[in-house]
């Protein structure tokens, strides 16, 4: 027996000792045969993993160089698959890139750092799984498997990066350089101003259900959307937005199969700021309304309150594939200047302004 | 060799019946001791003598009636021990003792504690003790109806929690925080999402390119 319990402690060592040590952290990058992006390069300084709680803690930091192999076609953006593990939260992730310009034959880079985990228990070591979910071209063309749902998502933040160019490069015709430079003057100062306040959301139904109280949610009109929030409510108890609920119609001619609602939460010191979106997948026909009910409360700091919430349609995907989104006109509104973000592509001529002054963003613009 | 090995040992040795780990102390003991090794010659012998004898059994013997009989005089035996006295199961091949027991019970309780010490977070442990405090000061009623529903067990979140912080995003269950960061940026953006997956958005500060990290938890 004496025998049997010091083979027990000598088997746990090795388990015992690497809890709390940084461990190498194994990566495979997987592009298909027909990608149309090659790997040029990689880098994976700083990667680690650390047991913890039954589960390995993987810091992902990664760099990899990759070539546009495609004939004829620019890549607009491209998103990268981080896989942990499939099934728990936390075990996947993603890396994506947009606003770029890279021509056929061209190199660009994909940088990312993100923290997951993978349990113990699989028996595999800490090991990440790096693929290719999407890539979109100039054309708006796709490829890839798009299992996160990548195309839609760049979808939008290629036609937010049109509409922004379109805007600045109609500022820059009509009011010259200095126009330009007072426009993206002003787009530095909201973004810089821009209130961001720490949410968190609680899936399922929420422990907290003391002192609620129903309150009915106002819904932004944005004349030209298509479609308009009928009503709404949310339970608030406390720091907590409970179980948001609303009625959509479609007043357009098109049936939909995907919207996105933005959340304005208002605190009783009259601070606005957008505290989270909710997405619907259902097809809703033409002329037609549905009731959405979401099993999710919205937790905010414990020292803000809930006084109002506002709604507001933010991207609309019809059955045919086509989207709406808001024009800089509806963006236009007090409410939504204060506390939509800007596009991805408006932040990076914010940058390049800020960095290289209005001549470079002139030159920007002229490109495509 | 003042002690001999019992003799229950030594046929169980002689028909190889011995369990594997008494076999080594046995076997050296036998090569050691004269007299022991003659028993298992003998025992051998008698085996053989026996096996003999079954070659030689008449035919037609009626086997199925002898394994009812066999069988029904077993049951009787073991009733009988019953009435006169308190029947002990023992089992084969490890003697189970209280200071064994102990041992192993320390020993595993030890492993436990210094693997939960190096391991789980101090906020999970923290919580882990709420919820005990918790089920240990409900009213009996209360715990039994559900004594480990996350509302029994006093934990605010009873499912994953995304959190988005101008540091970025924040993963947590159970008190374990997974953080997104690029490197030592800050986040020109998050966003979260009521499904609950998050996104961080950053730019390069030298060449403007946006990189836009996602993390799902679902």
């Amino acid at each position: 027996m004496r025998s049997n319990i010091g083979i027990l402690v000598l088997a746990a060592l090795p388990a015992l000792a690497q809890f709390g040590q940084p461990q190498n952290l194994a990566h495979r990058i997987d592009l298909p045969r027909d990608s149309p992006v090659s790997l040029v390069g990689d880098e994976w300084d700083g990667s680690a993993s650390v047991v913890r709680g039954g589960a390995y803690a993987m810091d992902v930091r990664m760099a990899l160089s990759l070539r546009n192999n495609s004939v004829h076609r620019r890549i607009r953006g491209i998103t990268l698959s981080v896989l942990a593990q499939e099934a728990a939260p936390g075990g996947k992730g993603s890396i994506s890139v947009p606003s770029l310009d890279v021509a056929p034959g061209e190199t660009f880079s994909v940088r990312g750092d993100l923290h997951l985990i993978r349990p113990v228990s699989d028996g595999l070591g800490p090991l990440v799984e790096v693929t290719l979910d999407g890539i979109l071209f100039e054309d708006l063309s796709f490829y890839g498997p798009d299992r996160l749902h990548s195309r839609r998502t760049m979808l939008v933040w290629e036609l937010e990066s049109k509409r922004d160019r379109q805007f600045l490069k109609a500022v820059l015709e009509q009011k010259g350089a200095e126009g330009l430079k007072k426009e993206l003057q002003a787009s530095v100062e909201r973004d810089t101003n821009k209130p961001q306040f720490g949410v968190q959301v609680v899936r399922g139904r929420s422990s907290n259900q003391e002192s609620s109280r129903e309150l009915p949610v106002a819904f932004l009109n944005v004349p030209e959307s298509p479609l308009e929030p009928m009503g709404g409510a949310a339970r608030i108890s406390g720091n907590e937005a409970q179980a948001p609920k609303l009625v959509v119609h479609n007043r357009s001619l098109r049936a939909v199969r995907y919207f996105e609602i933005g959340w304005v939460m208002k605190d009783p010191q009259g601070r606005e700021f957008l505290a989270a979106s909710m997405p619907s997948e259902m097809r809703l026909p033409p002329r037609s309304s549905s009731q959405i009910l979401e099993e999710a409360a919205l937790r905010f700091d414990p020292r803000t309150s809930v006084d109002s919430m506002t709604g507001f349609i933010s991207t609309v995907e019809f059955t045919d594939g086509t989207f709406w989104i808001p024009s800089r006109a509806a963006l236009a509104d007090p409410l939504l200047r204060s506390v939509v973000t800007a596009s991805p592509e408006e932040q990076r001529l914010m940058q390049i302004f800020r960095k290289r002054g209005v001549n470079a963003v002139m030159d920007e613009l002229k490109r495509f | 060799m003042n002690t001999h090995t019992p003799e229950t040992e030594l046929a169980l040795l002689a028909t190889r019946d011995l369990s594997w780990h008494r076999q080594i102390p046995v076997r050296w003991h036998v090569s050691n001791c004269g007299r022991c090794r003659e028993l298992v010659a003998a025992y051998r012998l008698d085996e053989v003598f026996l096996r003999g004898l079954t070659v030689d059994l008449p035919p037609r013997l009626p086997w199925d009636r002898l394994s009812v009989e066999m069988t029904a005089n077993i049951r009787v035996g073991l009733a009988a021990g019953e009435c006169v006295g308190p029947y002990v199961h023992e089992r084969h091949g490890i003697r189970v003792s209280g200071w064994r027991v102990a041992t192993a019970v320390f020993g595993v309780g030890a492993l436990m504690s210094v693997a939960w010490w190096l391991n789980t977070p101090a906020k999970q442990t923290q919580s882990l003790g709420r919820a005990v405090k918790a089920i240990a000061s409900r009213p009996f009623a209360g715990v039994f109806a559900n004594p480990f529903s996350a509302r029994a067990l006093g934990w605010d979140d009873p499912n994953f929690v995304v959190r988005v912080t101008t540091q970025g995003i924040e993963l947590h269950e159970n008190g374990t925080r997974l953080g997104v960061t690029q490197g030592s940026e800050r986040p020109v953006a998050v966003t979260l999402n009521v499904k609950g997956s998050a996104r961080a958005r950053y730019v390069d500060q030298d060449t403007g390119q946006v990189t836009i990290t996602s993390v799902y938890a679902q």
